[in-house]
């Protein structure tokens, strides 16, 4: 008897489990009007999309369902494009909008947000990416600790030379900060966003890209390759992980720069998301990556543009939900509150000229700024798939003193020049 | 009723078999003749279209170095992975069913990492190492443990064969106890009083009873090592230097990451094509062993 009421629980229990599922499954055509979803992929800012629709289902009508994957934008792209299953609007990468906008992407050439911004991506002269925000890579600092040490105020700008940057660094030291700075060794910040300014920062960047490719480009000749090898050669010196860089974890580091322990990490205003989970120092601020350079680079940032939305153009999606998503984009742009939502409660710094950035984190507000004053080097948005992993890992190999900077440099050169150049 | 038709036999097939069939040709036979198909395409992963390309993705296949020493690496760490499972599993069996006290509490105890999903488990290993063991290296000046071992190439291999040691040998002690359990009382005391010594009975009467046993272990460690995905993923995620990349990590990456959604298909194949004759051969080997008592 025991055993068939153990029997008949454990059934009702795989029973209601089930019906669960498939009542989520249920619950996305509910609501009056249309319904459209929304793909995120900026995990850090997944809550506030979510209550962001809610709100605006109750405002307008339309049902929003929003999204999130684990995966990689382009094989989560991939497995819905497959199953015959795209989101209404995508928030993808810049280079996903050129891989999938051509056959997936509506044109918006005619919307009225394209004369407020000059982030948006164009595909075939036909407007198909939505900048969802300005992101830009610097190196982070923590004022309050360099005061602390020094006694007088941190000012940037007056370490825009790595001699100076390394006066700095040798003043920290010897006041007592031993190591003051840090290196995230993760191949992404290495290689797609160290390494990258190596070519985003060249005169000609289309043209040294080709040169790369033909095997023609000297590398370890290279005055920016130099500049900035040199500059990363004194981030080395003076890291806290230096004995074994490639154990340094992110989050480790990153906390030693929220509270102060180091003053410097190479990194972008998306950092400040693991940066306030620590108890972090509100002086901290995003400066250019210093260099011994007479061109102008080492007054800006690297950045741009950063998360773009594109509308799908498939027979899976309708005229009416079409429209709700285009209604959507003009609200974030023109509307209080969407304008509140995109710089308030996610705190991006917005990409278009009309919308307003007061309550922004340090990093951000430092990119605003910088971005306001036309201090932006633009990001090069066609790098191969797996020039971030590849020439990451020749970078990770530097960093652990596996490779000198000649070695270093052949590698980069062999990667590129075995590699099919992108098409553009 | 004539039960020797085709028509009998079909249905007799249908209402027993039928609904097995027909979800094991829907998940594994049509996916994989289609990613067959995708062999001979150069489809990105999101294109409508699927250019056919002939046999281009299996050229570069061979061409792709990093594929062949990911392979290679996986070949390493299966072997060392499969060999030191078995051997601690074996061990671990012995010692639960030789009556020590509290032997049930030992076996669930045993088993126990298994039921942890590998990716968690990732996790928590590369707590253990970067943290714990640092912090332990540094406490005690224990030079070897003062630096995490995830750090270096030779470190990050180990830490995988580690942790792989760890989730698997709990499930393959279970295998293993069932097959001393399985091995009758009768025998080993017939041994016994034939003068035979602890260890003679366990290598001369209980291993060749237990063939089975040794066979099914094997070909589960084998195919799980060399699938080996989650636990890369989590606690090495290739790195340093994707010096521990995995053949099966390499070819997601291929196709997902590379975006040569044809070309990561061709070395999955060649990845199946060397689990199936590693694994095949392994079982007949074993079968031939297999004695009946």
């Amino acid at each position: 008897m025991r055993k068939k009421a153990l029997a008949l629980t454990l059934a009702a229990v795989m029973g209601l489990s089930l019906t669960a599922c498939g009542g989520e499954e249920g619950g996305g055509s509910k609501g009056d009007g249309v319904s459209i979803t929304i793909f995120n992929s900026k995990v850090e800012v997944q809550s506030q999309f979510e209550e962001m629709a809610e709100e605006y289902t109750k405002a307008t009508g339309v049902n929003v369902e929003v999204y999130y994957s684990g995966d990689t934008v382009a094989a989560h792209m991939a497995t819905r494009y497959s199953s015959n299953d795209p989101y209404t609007i995508s928030m993808v990468d810049a280079k996903d909008i050129y891989s999938l906008a051509g056959e997936h992407a509506v044109d918006l050439s005619g919307e009225k947000w394209v004369e407020n911004t000059d982030y948006a991506i164009s595909v075939d002269g036909k407007v198909v990416g939505f900048p969802v925000c300005i992101e830009a890579r610097g190196i982070i600092y923590n004022a309050e600790a360099i005061e602390g040490i020094t006694g007088r105020e941190f000012k940037p700008e007056e370490y825009k030379t790595l001699d100076a940057f390394k006066g700095l660094l040798e003043e920290l030291a010897a006041g007592g900060m031993e190591t003051p700075t840090g290196i995230m060794k993760e191949d992404w910040s290495l290689g797609a966003h160290y390494l990258c300014e190596v070519y985003e920062e060249q005169e000609d960047v289309e043209g040294y890209i080709s040169s790369l490719h033909a095997g023609s480009a000297d590398l370890a000749n290279n005055a920016k390759w130099n500049a900035k090898m040199d500059t990363f050669d004194v981030l080395k010196q003076y890291n806290y992980a230096a004995s074994s860089p490639i154990a340094a974890e992110r989050e480790v580091t990153e906390q030693n720069l929220a509270e102060g322990k180091i003053a410097f990490m190479f990194g972008g205003n998306w950092d400040w998301s693991v940066i306030n989970a620590y108890d972090y120092s509100e002086k901290m601020g995003m400066m250019p990556v210093p260099q011994n350079t007479s061109d102008g680079t080492n007054e800006k940032l690297v950045g741009g543009g950063s998360k773009y939305m594109f509308i799908d153009s498939s027979e899976n999606t309708s005229e009416e939900q079409r429209q709700a998503a285009k209604d959507f984009l003009n609200w974030i742009v023109f509307e209080a509150d969407g304008n509140a939502f995109l710089t308030k409660e996610c705190a991006l710094v917005p990409a278009f000229s009309n919308m307003d950035a007061a309550a922004l984190d340090p990093l951000s507000a430092s990119v605003k700024k910088y971005a306001d004053e036309g201090k932006l080097i633009d990001n090069y948005n066609y790098f191969p798939d797996d020039h971030l992993s590849r020439c990451g890992a020749s970078f990770q190999k530097y960093l652990a003193d596996q490779i000198d900077r000649a070695g270093f440099a052949a590698e980069i050169e062999s990667y590129w020049s075995a590699t099919t150049p992108v098409e553009h | 009723m004539k039960t020797n038709t085709f028509a009998y036999k079909c249905r007799q097939f249908m209402m027993f078999a039928g609904v097995a069939t027909f979800i094991f040709a829907a998940v594994v036979i049509v996916p994989f003749v289609y990613g067959f198909y995708l062999t001979f395409t150069s489809w990105d992963g999101v294109s409508s279209q699927k250019p056919f390309v002939g046999i281009t993705n299996y050229i570069s296949t061979f061409s792709d170095a990093a594929y062949w020493q990911a392979l290679g690496r996986t070949v390493l760490y299966s072997f060392i992975a499969v060999v030191l499972v078995n051997v601690v599993a074996f061990i671990l069996a012995f010692l639960v069913t030789s009556g020590v006290k509290g032997q049930n509490f030992f076996r669930a105890g045993f088993f126990i990492p298994n039921l942890i999903g590998g990716i968690v488990l990732g996790y928590v290993w590369k707590f253990v190492f970067n943290r714990a063991f640092v912090a332990l290296g540094n406490a005690l000046s224990v030079g070897a443990l003062s630096t995490s071992w995830l750090a270096t190439t030779n470190g990050a291999m180990l830490c995988l064969i580690i942790v792989s040691v760890w989730q698997y040998a709990g499930y393959m002690m279970l295998i293993y106890v069932a097959g001393f359990m399985s091995v009758s009382a009768d025998v080993l005391e017939a041994a016994r009083i034939d003068g035979c010594t602890n260890i003679q009975s366990i290598v001369r009467i209980s291993v060749p009873l237990m063939a089975s046993s040794f066979v099914q272990c094997l070909f589960l460690t084998i195919t799980r090592c060399f699938m080996v995905y989650d636990v890369n993923l989590s606690l090495t995620n290739g790195e340093p230097f994707n010096s521990s990349v995995m053949a099966a990590m390499h070819v997601y990456n291929q196709a997902f990451t590379y975006k040569n959604y044809g070309t990561g298909q061709a070395e999955a194949l060649i990845l199946f094509v060397v689990c199936a004759v590693v694994g095949v051969l392994q079982v007949s080997i074993g079968k031939k062993a297999e004695v009946s008592a």
